[in-house]
């Protein structure tokens, strides 16, 4: 008879036992993200690099609400049948709790339908065509960090019209755009004609073959442009388009007043390039705004400790956001619940590396935009300076553009 | 050669042709200078690509679909060489040429001599695997991050009259009649150049008169692969190298061999020139020019009626 007791108690106490060390070791379970950029793209390389920064600093500290984070990061490879199948894996395979990431507009469309059917908390970086807004309407897990185009090309506006305002001699009366012949470029100069008729001045376009598709010769374009005589020619096409765009406007003698190009992203050679003096870009950061904000400087300079370098996209900065931006609203809500973490976002209020307070508000059709407002900036003796929000300007504007026959002559 | 080129002249449809066309130039060269420079060097690319191309395909049949590929490969080993070394990618081409040389015949040692002789989809599915191999080793070992080389001799341009044109271009006209002069010298002059026509014609023929048609194909195909790999680091001055920039040069390439004539060098330098200056002169039309694609297009599907048409009439 005591020895069945004896036993009993036993049992009971080494169930009880395996309790406690069951709870500590879920307690344990990492918190997992999920996360989809193209890591063969310098946009992806710079986002994969600073997401990573960022979990490793939440993780020193502790991790959020004593669990670590582990970030799952899958190449997308900016195809969207390799999106789709990485949001299945992640969802179904690796079970994240939440997503984040992507960058192109086409990618993310073709993620849509996942993100409907998985239904978990999406804070997404990437996208700015609005087509991405209208199929997200009415979907309240769905955060979104980056500008949408309409809001873009308006903050463009108000941007010229401060610089106008600033610089008496600056003129915009006419402009050309030469435009990527595919939804890209049509698509922005479709959104310039209408800002055009809205601000009151000329605005000629053409399209081009980019060197993406094929092309790389676009001496015809700038001889049109050329012979419009805008006072500001821009161009709309891809990173690889960049360099070559730059030679040729050199080799058929066209300078306008002010040359702006407008590529998601710049080549890794155009810095090193005495061709770039002088032209003006849309980005929204810059690694020179480390001189004028706290948290630029504090991302810039974590950044280089971590991988001796720095970033050549402002996707670098946006992705560091997009995983403080989550963590900390897990750690407000106390929990990976849903519903708190959507609450918790919803009072976001962060100061970003790219110099904006992130906040989420409505915007046309969905309810959770946060920001990052484009700058104007300059490529300026080799380094890239912001012009323009005046509060975060590092260098003045060089106008007009440099003349290629005065380039070198003192 | 002059007694041929007169009797075309005596040819009333060749006559007529020939005016035409040079009211044409005249016309453009009075309205759209431009179009004349910068249609040549157009096409003088094109053909400088399509040359090495139409040698493998046009003279000994082996269609290389990773042809522009090999291009690409050489355009990347160009770009290291000058930022790890320093070197011009004009310079470039000499090392170039001998070290595709080597890779042609490594390349077919282990691919394409295998699948000689047999039905040309095995040729078209490797070609396209071997391009596969090539891009996807350039991606992991390069990225595809575009890459540039700053060259400043690139840009350079002469003034005629307030008339500004580019210069550097007309590198590509010289190289194109170099490649040109070249094969058609050895082709026509060399032993080897004869005996590869010969294989190409019929190679059955050419193994009993004695002809090593094993060691022709390793030849013109390794020529081929040094030709099309030395053209890239000068194709590379120019144009933003990524891994998949090679592809729609590969197509073009074997339309012009296909219009130009199987085995007829110098008809993929007029297919080219026809090319060449029909995408200028529809580009320089600010409301035409979107439809400088089409003219790619025209020009297969009229070389396709024509040649239908001219087998009808025999």
């Amino acid at each position: 008879m005591r020895t069945k007791v004896f036993i009993s108690l036993l049992l009971a106490a080494f169930v009880t036992g395996l309790f406690f060390v069951a709870v500590p070791a879920q307690a344990a379970e990492p918190i997992k993200i999920g996360a989809l950029l193209p890591l063969a793209d310098a946009t992806g390389k710079d986002g994969s690099r600073s997401m990573e920064l960022a979990v490793k600093e939440i993780n020193e500290k502790g991790g959020v609400l004593g669990r670590q984070i582990k970030l799952i990061i899958i190449d997308d490879e900016l195809k969207a049948e390799k999106a789709a199948a990485g949001l299945d894996k992640l969802c179904t395979v690796d079970n994240v709790d939440f997503l984040v990431g992507g960058m192109s507009s086409g990618v993310t469309m073709a993620l849509i339908p996942g993100m409907k059917k998985y239904g978990k908390v999406v804070v997404w970086a990437g996208a700015a065509f609005s087509g991405v807004e209208k199929a997200m309407e009415g979907q309240d897990w769905f955060f979104h960090l980056h500008s949408w185009d309409y809001q873009q090309g308006a903050f463009y506006e108000k941007g010229w019209a401060a610089l106008k305002e600033k610089y008496p001699n600056f003129k915009r009366d006419k402009m050309f755009m030469a435009y990527e012949e595919g939804a890209f470029g049509s698509g922005s100069f479709k959104g310039q004609k209408v800002l055009a008729e809205q601000n009151k001045y000329e605005v000629q376009g053409e399209a081009f073959k980019s060197a993406a598709m094929g092309g790389g010769d676009y001496r015809s374009v700038l001889r049109h442009a050329k012979e419009y005589k805008p006072d500001q020619f821009i161009w709309v096409g891809y990173d690889k388009d960049a360099l070559p765009i730059m030679e040729q406007a050199k080799e058929i003698g066209f300078s306008p007043l002010t040359f702006v190009g407008s590529p998601p992203a710049w080549p890794v050679d155009f810095a090193k390039q005495p061709l770039n003096e002088g032209v003006l870009l849309f980005s929204y950061w810059a690694d020179a705004m480390k001189n004028v904000s706290k948290p630029s400087k504090a991302y810039s300079d974590a950044f280089h400790k971590e991988f001796k370098d720095t970033p050549t996209t402002y996707f670098g900065p946006l992705a560091y956001t997009n995983i403080m931006i989550l963590a900390d609203a897990i750690k407000k809500a106390g929990t990976t619940d849903k519903a708190a973490v959507i609450k918790a976002l919803e009072a976001t209020n962060y100061d970003s590396p790219l110099g904006d307070k992130f906040v989420f508000k409505k915007s046309n059709v969905i309810d959770h935009q946060a920001n990052a407002w484009p700058k104007f900036m300059q490529w300026q003796k080799g380094k890239l300076e912001v012009i323009w929000p005046f509060e975060y300007a590092t260098a003045k504007l060089i106008y007009p553009f440099p003349a290629w026959d005065a380039r070198g002559k003192k | 050669m002059i007694n041929s080129i007169v009797n075309k002249f005596k040819q009333r449809n060749f006559l007529i042709g020939f005016i035409i066309v040079l009211l044409a130039i005249v016309l453009i060269g009075i309205y759209k200078p431009h179009v004349l420079f910068e249609g040549l060097q157009r096409a003088a690319l094109y053909a400088l690509i399509a040359l090495p191309m139409a040698l493998l395909l046009g003279i000994v049949d082996i269609v290389n679909l990773a042809h522009g590929e090999f291009m690409m490969v050489g355009a990347y080993f160009a770009y290291f060489m000058n930022v790890q070394f320093g070197m011009d990618p004009i310079v470039a081409v000499i090392p170039a040429l001998i070290l595709f040389f080597l890779f042609g015949i490594f390349v077919y040692y282990i691919t394409f001599k295998h699948i000689i002789g047999k039905e040309p989809l095995s040729q078209l599915l490797l070609g396209f695997g071997v391009g596969l191999v090539l891009a996807e080793t350039i991606t992991v070992i390069a990225t595809n991050f575009p890459r540039k080389l700053g060259l400043d001799y690139v840009s350079s341009s002469a003034t005629i009259g307030g008339f500004t044109f580019g210069t550097f271009e007309f590198v590509y006209v010289a190289a194109a009649i170099i490649v040109l002069v070249g094969l058609q010298l050895f082709l026509k002059k060399t032993d080897t150049g004869q005996a590869a026509l010969a294989v190409g014609q019929n190679p059955r023929g050419a193994k009993i008169v004695g002809i090593n048609v094993q060691w022709i194909y390793l030849l013109i195909f390794a020529l081929s692969i040094a030709l099309i790999g030395a053209i890239g680091p000068l194709f590379g001055t120019r144009y933003t190298i990524f891994p998949a920039v090679g592809g729609g040069y590969t197509l073009k390439s074997f339309i012009l061999v296909a219009v130009g004539g199987m085995g007829s060098l110098n008809g993929v330098v007029l297919a080219a020139l026809i090319l060449g200056m029909a995408e200028t002169l529809v580009l320089s039309s600010l409301q035409y020019g979107k439809w400088a694609d089409i003219i790619y297009f025209a020009l297969i599907i009229g070389f396709i009626l024509y040649r239908s048409h001219q087998r009808q009439v025999k």
